[in-house]
């Protein structure tokens, strides 16, 4: 068998603190079929936004979620290599095999060396002009460190080309500056601009994930945090998401406040 | 056919290539002749499990390969030494390497004879680049090496697959997308190499999904927080992605058991009982469409005599747990979904470049199998593409193993291979700190 147990799936003891969510306009279902109604319902001061803003508190209790479904090998256990190994041949074999570091280490140490090198001056002929520099990249709830103001001073590059443009904070968004330009032909590769892509440097680990959805696109879908379903009801103590009161009673028994 | 008039500069180097695509969850490996009178295979190609397994049940160890022999995964504990891609524990990864390629079975390589061809992930931390060259040769002592972001090597496989000479490759333009255990990472390449300010990563990978199914049926039905393996396992017979949001959205609600005072009827076209194994006479379990009646009797209702099953339902979880990759917003996750990350990913290359890369989109990794994958990526990418331009979408023939083969192909090339390899003899004299900048392009 594999190692399984029933849980508890309801309580009779209804703790207070619930509430209903007003619906106040975004229902997942008519945002579908009407894309339209999306942006009216964002673009309505005091709508459904503030509903679906977070604490502080909130937040952590989701990074350390996320942070858990996304972790390789659990602390908690110690998994020994079986048989016996050889001796390590140098100093550095042997120091690099006894490690027990994991990635969170490296990634932190990164991004400190990073942020040493940025505060260091800037020599002027590498300052200007880099194609790496592609201006401050977004943070996602994956990495471990805060925001970088930008990336690190890359290797000087051989040609001057202006950073292509990232459209942040505007309304704008990618898709909408592709398109503006489909009607004409491309302009034909620059070399040099060709030369400078190709030689710059790799982005940090944390740089590299893509951004959060564009502000004023259609709000997160809230979901069960019981059953999977829409979540239409907000629990007052932790903020998760149920369907009904079948789920929420559920929820209380089980998960409410698991990552607080 | 090896191509002629290079043997004189190939003399030094051994002729045998070690490939390695060493995967968080897998291994893909296998060794590549430049002298071989027909080009590398899929045959050439072993899949080796990436890891170190523990049983608490029969007190035994498992170290890669050996995973076969295992009979009960029951609470079955794994030590990984790859984290979010990277080699990370070289403890662990060392065991196994000795263990599949240079022990007594598998492909006894003897590194002091052979290259060493080892793909990574982008956007690697430069220390961990260091600590595997020294490794590499310092512990493992390999004749010469080269080191790369392994999907770059992709742009070596003919573009069409009845044409079989090499001549005209690396091909110009390429967009790979390589969804995996620990990620999904975009990779514009140009004429075979990487455009590294472009490379952008979703954190959503085989892993996560994996992890999220644990919980979710942890939560609803049975805790099953110590059955990594067999939801894994689950997850791959039962997952599918919802051909658009609408569907997905249709979908919730044939899945939804409705309100108190209100029930609905499970749609079992969609909602399935998987049977688990008990490790005693099944070590695997199956899926079958769910019967509200069976799913009823729970364990401890069912008669002691005779077959006794134990049922985990599956519904929502089939399609939500896999949407992940398109809305990692769903659970919280601050990043955009797959299509709109390609495109933020191209948003950072001239016109030109981003009209090849649409028209040669190639998707690699084991995400890509998950039946409905390839279909909503085409179907959400489309009206993000500009119109006029081509878009040009496929799977790679085999998800798992298209990577290694195009490194196999470029390491069945000497004047390629020559190119890149670095003799240990060179790394003594220099040292790692010059190897991780030459590997990093910053030399020359
Ligand atoms: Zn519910
Ligand atoms: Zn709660």
């Amino acid at each position: 068998m594999p190692h399984v147990e029933l849980l508890p799936n309801s309580t009779s003891t209804a703790a207070p603190g619930w509430t209903y969510v007003v619906d106040t306009g975004y229902d997942p279902s008519k945002v579908a079929i009407n894309p339209k109604d999306r942006k009216r319902t964002a673009a309505r001061p005091g709508g459904a936004r503030g509903e679906n803003e977070l604490s502080a508190r909130q937040q952590t209790a989701i990074a350390r979620r996320i942070a858990e479904l996304d972790r390789d090998n659990d602390p908690k256990q110690s998994i020994s290599v079986p048989g016996k190994l050889a001796a390590p041949k140098t100093q550095n074999a042997r120091r690099i095999l006894q490690y027990q570091r994991q990635i969170k280490h490296w990634l932190d140490d990164e991004e400190a060396q990073l942020s040493q090198q940025q505060q260091a001056p800037i020599p002027r002929a590498t300052a200007r002009g880099s194609i790496a520099t592609a201006g401050p990249r977004r943070q996602s709830t994956m990495a471990s460190i805060p925001p970088t103001p930008s990336e690190a001073t890359p290797a000087p590059p051989t040609f001057a080309v202006p950073a292509p443009p990232k459209v942040q904070g505007s309304s704008m968004s990618q898709e909408d500056a592709l398109l503006s330009t489909a009607s004409a032909m491309p302009p034909p590769l620059d070399p040099a601009e060709l030369q400078a892509l190709l030689s710059a440097p790799s982005l940090s680990y944390a740089a590299s994930h893509v951004g959060p959805p564009a502000p004023g696109g259609p709000p997160q879908r809230q979901f069960c945090d019981n059953c999977g379903y829409w979540g239409k009801i907000k629990c007052l103590r932790c903020g998760a998401r149920v369907c009904g009161m079948e789920c929420k009673d559920a929820h209380e028994a089980t998960r409410c406040l698991k990552w607080t | 056919m090896p191509p002629r008039g290079s043997k004189k500069a190939v003399a030094a180097a051994p002729r045998q290539t070690l490939v390695l695509d060493n995967g968080g969850y897998s291994i893909k490996a296998g060794l590549v002749s430049t002298q071989a009178s027909t080009p590398p295979s899929y045959d050439d190609c072993t899949v080796h499990p990436n890891c170190i397994a523990r049983s608490v049940r029969d007190k035994r160890t498992y170290t890669s390969s050996e995973l076969d022999k295992c009979v009960d995964f029951g609470e079955l504990a794994f030590r990984r030494p790859v984290e979010k891609g990277f080699i990370v524990n070289w403890e662990a990864e060392r065991a196994i390497w000795e263990h599949e390629f240079m022990g007594g079975e598998g492909l006894r390589c003897n590194p002091k004879e052979a290259n060493l061809l080892l793909m990574e992930k982008p956007n690697c931390p430069k220390e961990l680049q260091k600590n595997c060259d020294e490794i590499v040769f310092e512990q493992f002592e390999f004749a010469a090496y080269y080191r790369c972001v392994g999907p770059t090597l992709n742009a070596y496989h003919p573009y069409d697959p009845t044409e079989t000479s090499l001549s005209a490759l690396p091909q110009e333009c390429l967009l790979i997308i390589d969804t995996s255990y620990s990620d999904t990472t975009i990779l514009p390449l140009y004429q075979g190499q990487l455009i590294q300010s472009a490379v952008r990563r979703l954190a959503v990978g085989g892993k996560l999904l994996t992890n999220y199914l644990k919980e979710l049926s942890s939560l609803r039905h049975y805790n099953m927080m110590e059955e990594t393996y067999l939801l894994n396992e689950i997850k791959e017979a039962v997952s599918f992605v919802a051909p658009s949001t609408q569907a997905f959205i249709k979908d919730l609600d044939r899945t939804w058991k409705g309100r108190l005072g209100d029930k609905r009827e499970l749609d079992s076209t969609i909602v399935v009982d998987y049977v688990l194994p008990d490790y005693e006479r099944s070590v695997h379990g199956y899926a079958r469409p769910h019967d509200p009646v069976k799913s009823k009797m729970r364990r401890g209702l069912q008669p002691l005599q005779g077959p006794r099953e134990d049922l985990l339902p599956l519904g929502n979880e089939r399609f939500a747990v896999p949407e992940l990759i398109f809305n990692p917003t769903d659970i919280g996750i601050k990043e955009v979904g797959l299509p709109q990350a390609i495109m933020e990913s191209l948003a950072n290359l001239p016109e030109a470049l981003r009209i090849g890369m649409l028209a040669n989109i190639v998707v690699v990794g084991g995400n890509s199998v998950i039946p409905g994958f390839m279909e909503r990526l085409e179907f959400e990418l489309r009206p993000l593409v500009p119109a006029g331009y081509i878009l040009g979408l496929k799977k790679a023939e085999d998800p798992i193993r298209h990577t290694w083969l195009g490194a196999a192909r470029f390491a069945s090339q000497p004047e390629l291979l020559k190119n890149v390899l670095v003799e240990k003899a060179e790394y003594d004299e220099r040292g790692s700190g010059w190897l991780v900048r030459k590997f990093g392009g910053d030399l020359k």
